[in-house]
This record gives structure tokens, sequence and C-alpha cells, in this order.
């Protein structure tokens, strides 16, 4: 790659017709780097889970900010997903039925390293990574944990050993 | 035209077919959520077709866990079906979250039929 890695930042309204717009700029990232299209579909499922709970989740009743910042390194790109909401707690979806649950399981196993940020009233920053070219499936390493509960949502179950 | 319809087949009669094509997500799952409420009022059975999807996330999951509660809790038949090659957008998180088992998924709109028909979800 000659100069500088491409960057990009998306600051949009945190609203659901949001959430397609910032997969299809992370497919026009993924095609000036290359990227195994495994990757990339995992990279797809990972970030719109990040981005649909900051539309669900983080504003209380005016949606917000929703901020998306792909870095791209030699061998990886990192995606960073912001809000400036309530930070992560327990509480109800704004409107809508409640969620299953099975964002966070799911950004933990399709990404080969993730971090959560965050405290009440100061926002949540997720920060997720992915190799363009894999040596191994990372959802072997950290399966989606959990099963579906009686009650129809995710029950989170024992993290792997 | 829609770029990422959900439209309902009745044409097998006391099944009905919600087919679901493109991507969908967040955005479009209170869409989806309609058309299964819909689809289930008919009394029948359900199947999703997922044949021509090329990504769902976990609302879609969620929409589709809530039709197959209630179907179950009025023993309407509910299957959702995928085609020979499944995009990877549909694939990986219905594998990775163990779900096959659970919806069920089966291979082939008329086999599903014939399934949700018998009540396949028992």
């Amino acid at each position: 790659m000659s100069g500088p890695p491409p960057e990009v930042v998306i600051d949009m309204a945190a609203r659901a017709e949001g959430v397609g717009v910032v997969r299809q700029a992370l497919a026009g990232m993924a095609d000036a780097l290359a990227f195994d299209p495994a990757v990339l579909s995992d990279m797809k499922m990972a970030v719109t889970e990040a981005c649909t709970n900051v539309v669900v989740h983080a504003y209380d009743e005016e949606a917000g900010r929703l901020e998306v910042q792909m870095l791209a390194g030699e061998e990886e790109l990192t995606i960073v997903v912001r809000d400036h909401g309530a930070g992560i707690q327990a509480r109800p979806t704004r409107d809508g039925p409640p969620a299953l649950g099975l964002g966070l399981p799911l950004i933990a196993a399709l990404s080969d390293a993730f971090e959560l940020h965050g405290a009440a009233g100061r926002g949540t920053e997720v920060r997720m990574t992915f190799a363009y070219v894999r040596d191994a499936d990372p959802a072997a390493a950290h399966p989606v944990t959990g099963s579906l509960g009686a009650g129809g949502r995710w029950e989170p179950g024992e993290p792997p050993a | 035209m829609e770029a990422n319809p959900i439209v309902l087949d009745d044409t097998a009669g006391d099944v009905v077919v919600v087919v679901v094509e493109g991507e969908h997500d967040i955005y479009t799952a209170p869409t989806l959520r309609e058309r299964l409420e819909e689809a289930l009022d008919r009394g029948g059975g359900l199947v999703v077709d997922l044949t021509a999807a090329t990504f769902v996330d976990s609302s879609v999951l969620g929409a589709l866990l809530d039709a197959r509660r209630r179907a179950l809790e009025s023993a309407q038949g509910f299957v959702v079906c995928v085609g020979d090659a499944v995009a990877p957008g549909v694939r990986r998180i219905l594998d990775i979250t163990g779900l096959v088992p659970v919806l069920p998924v089966m291979h082939g709109r008329d086999e599903s039929v014939v399934a949700a028909r018998n009540g396949a979800d028992r």
C-alpha cells in the first residue's frame, strides 16, 4: 500500500435506516483492501450489530449521533462504533419489541479482537479488529455463548473456559 | 420497486410462504414482523423463505423466533427455508447461533411447505 492508510469516518443520525448505509461504506472500504470475502461478511454482521445497539439502546428519545470510524492498518482493519448516549446499562429498547440480546455475543464471535468501553452517561465505544486474511476462524475461538431461553431472549450462558 | 422485498405467497394453499429477499436488519425488521403476523393470522402453516436473502442480522432472528413461538403456541407449522447456495450473510449467523435445528431451517421451499403443513416444528 502506498501513501497513508485510508481512514473513513461516518457521523450520522442514529436511525435504523443508517445501518445499511454503514454496511455499504464498509463494502466500499473492503473493495480497496485485500479482504477475504468471508471476513467481509463477518465484518458486515459485527458492525451491523454494533450500530443496531446504538440505534436501539443508546438514546432515550431524540436520536443522537452514530459514529463509525474505519482505520486500515497493515494487516487488519479496525472499526470503532461510538455513541454519546446513556452508556452500557440494562435498559429497555427505545421502541419496538425487546432485543434478542445476541448482538455482543455475535460481535465477539465474528471479530479477531473486540473491546467495549463506556460508562453510565458517557456513551459507549465498541472497537473491533478484523485481519484481512485469517489464520483461523474467530468463531471457533470465541463461539457464540448461550442459547435461546424459554422467554425468547438470548440467555448468555457460561463464557467459554 | 422495493430493493429488499418481503412478500406473502399463499399459492401453496394452507401454508403461507413469506419470501424475504436482499438485506434485512433493524430497518426492515418491523415490516418483516408485520408480514409474519399477517401470515400467521391466516391460521395455517408458515414458511419463511430466505433463499434470495443476502444478509440477515439478529433483529431478523428476533422476528423469526417470535413468529416461531407464536406458531408453536397455536399449533401452526413453522419452517425457515434456504436454497442450495446460502449467502454467507445468512448462513454464518444461523450456523454460529446454533439456531438451525431450533427454528428449524430446511433446504428447499417445496420440502419446507410439506414440513410446515405437517407441523415440522414439533
